[in-house]
């Protein structure tokens, strides 16, 4: 730090008010990033707030790392410095919402549940439910690019962010995008942001398409005996004219743990419409379902909700391949867990390739569990154009394995140029980003 | 400033004696896309048959400092594939190949000049077809659509051409030949893909696009309901979308347009209605039956005067024929026209038509409407004849307030057609100079030398604000909006 700590705390307690963060000693450590521990708390009541607190940073050389929530802090790698934690949990104001438009605009502190609690009554949702993401800030969610069943009819927040309010490493505050559902005006910087770990700015507003409430909905649960059964009951689906909303699919253990009955594997599907169509497509399910050896068995609408407790745990991997090749993923990931003596929990996205693996204990071996599950089951998706990320892991389990993996080294260098334009100074959460971005 | 005989050479070295164009009659060809106010013809133009020879040209043309501009089919609305600056055109008509269709994932990976119809007919048949669909889509090629995030009518329920983009292959300004994105439907990292889309051509050459397919829905129904005044179709139209009914295109057309397409193709559209609405609604068959009784009676609760379903597929082809050839019928109303592409919250659709008519009024000229009403993204036509003094003078003021009043209510420059030569000005009226800074910084981490479509997209360059020429001709029929 260029100047004293105390010197810091009381510039940002001037920004803030002295009642808004600036925490001592232990108070502070909750606050750690894989084991850093801040300097200093800060929760800015306003965007303007956010812009004069990264300036101070920015000229004082001093690294931010924003927080929404604060669940998914452990994404990425350990920060390579880490001085002042931006929580960003006061900024949850609704600041327009004109339901006729299906349009919102909302601070990004607020979470996904109060935002439900906004849309409700007017019989619209924001479609982004991460697993467990109900506490999350909408902000952390399009930060860490998270997603849920709801992405099988309506994508992820790349297709619902319309418009973003930021704060650039410098302080200042830039918009991009529109506030309308449709709009090529300028680059999508959007588009940028999601997923950026706010490397490349802290969203402070964001702008989002909503969607109606279907009239109807209802609830499947279709186990199956056997992967491969599974397999070929997934690509019928997708190949009928049946268009359910939400799908997930869970192992054995995953179903376990989010309470549902078990089976080898089994696909969750909802489908929302007009209370007809939802009949209609549910009788077409069934049938599809015993055409392929499979069990459907009507679910509460609630199961969806539940689904967080499939991915509890110390450990959460990311693992993504091409999307027929998912349910060959899921035995992959089961053996590689297996040699490596750990019981994975696994949740996917059915149509989209993405599986989540998730393990209920630490490893008590961390470079085995790096030599036998994370790195060989990575080398395997990368070479078909996938990916690995680590989600979530003790330090000792990171310091086996980058938490990204590997990137191919020209898209590293444009993306190098990119954050080297916007934060040369590294003032947002250096280090933590792919290739230590 | 022409080329020199050296770099005309290795342009040739690269792309072949018939892969060049560099005669004043050839070049011509390319001065202009459908927007034929923006002249300026290359200094030269290539077409290669593969990335590396975009890459080799990319390298090349940075090396000598010659500006690189890329063409698709030439459809665009905006001067975009036109080169005010000169240089090296990029004609990717030579690169019109499926390379693959690999329907257990759902993606087809194709060259950027295929054009945008052919995929849709190579898939239909396997259930499949390419969702964005613009109606130039008989002509327009998919790295065209890549570039300008070409929208559609079916972009109402199924997104724009991004949301259909899995990945992309690019020459980058700086002369990198890279893939972002792919098969796979998320990867770690910046979205290099979603910001290449709808970039235009600033940042990068698209050499290759990974698409998603769409799987044909099961049943379609096409509404024709028409109404005493734009007014009634206006609140038709925020009436369905209050209703939580998402259809899959909500077009509307005024009386002028009714009267041209009548005269032009024939569409069957009743003459004498103030304006129609053009419903369509797709997905499984009961769905279909669900939503089309409460859109009926929304339209007959704002005075419709008819509605009619399409019976039949051919019924239903020449509806949409109407619709996709509007723009290349009005030849017959209007010898020029200024064309807007501005986005209004669509809960401000009826207050803004009323604006449009009190402009039109008050500048004395006809303003015709035919646009994407359901994502509120207007395409209000600004006619005049430029033989008459003082009409385009006119026709540009009511241009300015008409784009003017749709950022007041909280909407946007371009919904579709993209910014180009034609809005880059407009910009400041949506984004502050930060906002501004910050596109024009993004642009220089892919284009460290500025030689990507310079003037283009952003207000800064020099050859922004330059007035527009007025051609001595009228638009070409077989423009598509």
């Amino acid at each position: 730090m260029a100047v004293s700590v105390r010197a810091i705390r009381e510039a940002l307690a001037d920004i803030v008010g002295r009642e808004h963060g600036v925490r001592e000693g232990a108070a502070l450590g909750p606050y750690a990033v894989d084991g850093v521990v801040p300097s200093a708390v800060v929760r800015p009541g306003s965007p303007d707030e956010v812009s004069r607190i990264v300036a101070l940073c920015a000229a004082e050389g001093l690294a931010v790392a924003p927080r929404g929530a604060g669940t998914s802090m452990g994404l990425g790698n350990p920060p390579r410095r880490l001085d002042v934690v931006l929580e960003l949990s006061r900024l949850r104001a609704m600041r327009e919402y004109v339901p006729e438009d299906m349009v919102a605009t909302v601070e990004a502190g607020a979470t996904l549940d109060a935002l439900a609690a906004h849309f409700a009554p007017h019989h619209q949702r924001l479609t982004l439910d991460p697993p467990g993401g109900g506490v999350r800030s909408v902000g952390g969610v399009l930060a860490t690019h998270a997603s849920g069943p709801l992405r099988f009819r309506y994508g992820t927040g790349r297709d619902l962010l319309l418009g973003a309010r930021f704060v650039q490493a410098d302080g200042t505050l830039t918009w991009g995008g529109a506030k309308v559902v449709k709009s090529v005006t300028g680059y999508d910087v959007p588009k940028l942001l999601v997923g950026s770990l706010g490397t490349l700015g802290v969203l402070v507003e964001v702008t989002l398409r909503l969607q109606p409430v279907p009239p109807a909905s209802r609830s499947w649960r279709v186990g199956f005996p056997s992967r491969a059964a599974a397999g070929a009951f997934l690509a019928a689906l997708l190949a009928s004219h049946l268009e359910p909303d939400r799908a997930a699919l869970l192992d054995a253990a995953a179903l376990r743990r989010a309470a549902l009955a078990t089976d080898p594997i089994a696909l969750l599907l909802s489908i929302g419409s007009a209370a007809a169509a939802v009949e209609h497509q549910g009788q077409a399910l069934a049938r599809l379902a015993a055409g392929h050896g499979g069990r459907s068995d009507e679910v509460p609408d609630t199961v969806w909700a539940g689904l967080g407790a499939a991915l509890d745990g110390p450990i959460l991997l990311r693992a993504v391949g091409e999307p027929r090749r998912l349910l060959d993923w899921v035995g992959e990931a089961q053996a590689a867990a297996a040699r490596a003596g750990v019981q994975p929990a696994l949740l996917a996205q059915p149509g989209h390739g993405v599986l989540q693996v998730a393990l209920g204990e630490g490893p008590d071996d961390p470079a085995r569990l790096a030599s036998r599950l994370v790195l060989p089951l990575r080398r395997a998706l990368e070479a078909e154009g996938g990916s690995l990320v680590v989600e979530r892991a003790p330090i000792e389990l990171k310091s086996h394995c980058d938490a990204w993996g590997d990137m191919s080294p020209d898209l590293l260098a444009i993306m190098a140029r990119i954050k080297t334009e916007f934060d040369p100074g590294g003032v947002l959460n250096p280090g933590r980003f792919v290739g230590g971005l | 400033m022409p080329l020199s005989p050296q770099l005309l050479r290795a342009l040739e070295d690269i792309v072949g004696p018939a892969g060049l164009v560099v005669s004043a009659e050839g070049r011509l060809t390319y001065e202009c896309d459908m927007h034929t106010f923006y002249k300026g013809a290359p200094d030269a133009v290539a077409l290669p048959e593969s990335a590396e020879q975009v890459a080799a040209l990319v390298r090349l043309c940075r090396r000598e400092r010659v500006p690189v501009v890329p063409r698709g089919s030439g459809t665009g609305l905006i001067g975009g594939a036109m080169a005010p600056a000169g240089g090296v055109m990029v004609s990717m008509t030579r690169m019109n190949r499926i390379v693959e269709l690999d329907f257990p994932n759902r993606c087809a990976t194709v060259q950027p000049g295929l054009i945008n119809l052919w995929l849709s007919e190579a898939t239909r048949g396997r259930g499949y077809f390419f969702a964005p669909d613009p109606s130039s889509q008989m002509v327009s090629s998919i790295g065209g659509n890549a570039s300008t995030n070409a929208g559609g009518p079916h972009c109402l329920k199924y997104g724009i051409t991004v949301n259909h983009i899995l990945g992309l292959e690019v020459v980058t300004g700086a002369g990198e030949l890279v893939r972002l994105g792919g098969k796979t439907h998320e990867r770690p990292g910046y979205d290099l893909t979603g910001v290449m889309v709808g970039a235009e051509g600033t940042l990068a050459l698209v050499t290759g696009v990974i698409v998603r397919l769409t799987h044909v829905p099961e049943g379609v129904k096409t509404i024709l309901a028409s109404f005493p005044t734009i007014e009634d179709a206006s609140e038709t139209v925020s009436a369905i979308i209050r209703a939580g009914i998402i259809p899959a295109a909500l077009e509307m057309l005024d009386e002028v347009v009714i009267r041209a397409i009548e005269e032009g193709v024939g569409a069957g559209y009743p003459k004498g209605a103030g304006a129609v609405l053009l419903i369509e609604l797709d997905g499984p068959t009961a769905e279909i039956e669900a939503q089309s009784a409460p859109i009926e009676a929304i339209c007959r609760d704002h005075l419709a005067l008819e509605i009619r379903v399409a019976q039949s597929e051919a019924e239903r082809a020449l509806l949409w024929k109407g619709r996709k050839e509007a723009a290349g019928v009005f030849g017959r109303l209007t010898p020029n026209w200024l064309l807007q592409d501005a986005v209004v919250p669509r809960s401000k659709l009826p207050q803004i038509m009323k604006e449009v008519l009190a402009i039109a009024a008050r500048h004395r000229l006809v303003i015709a409407n035919v646009f994407h009403a359901g994502d509120g993204n207007l395409h209000p036509l600004i006619c005049y004849d430029d033989r008459v003094p003082g009409e385009l003078e006119r026709a540009k003021r009511a241009n300015e307030e008409l784009l003017g009043a749709c950022l007041r209510l909280g909407g946007s420059v371009t919904g579709e057609h993209g910014v180009g030569l034609d809005k880059s000005a407009s910009l400041p009226m949506q984004f502050a100079d930060a906002d501004l800074n910050f596109m024009a910084r993004l642009r220089r981490a892919f284009d460290p030398d500025s030689i990507m479509n310079p003037g283009k997209l952003l207000p800064s360059h020099p050859a922004c604000g330059e007035g527009f020429r007025p051609a001595a001709r009228p638009l070409p029929t077989g423009t598509w909006i």
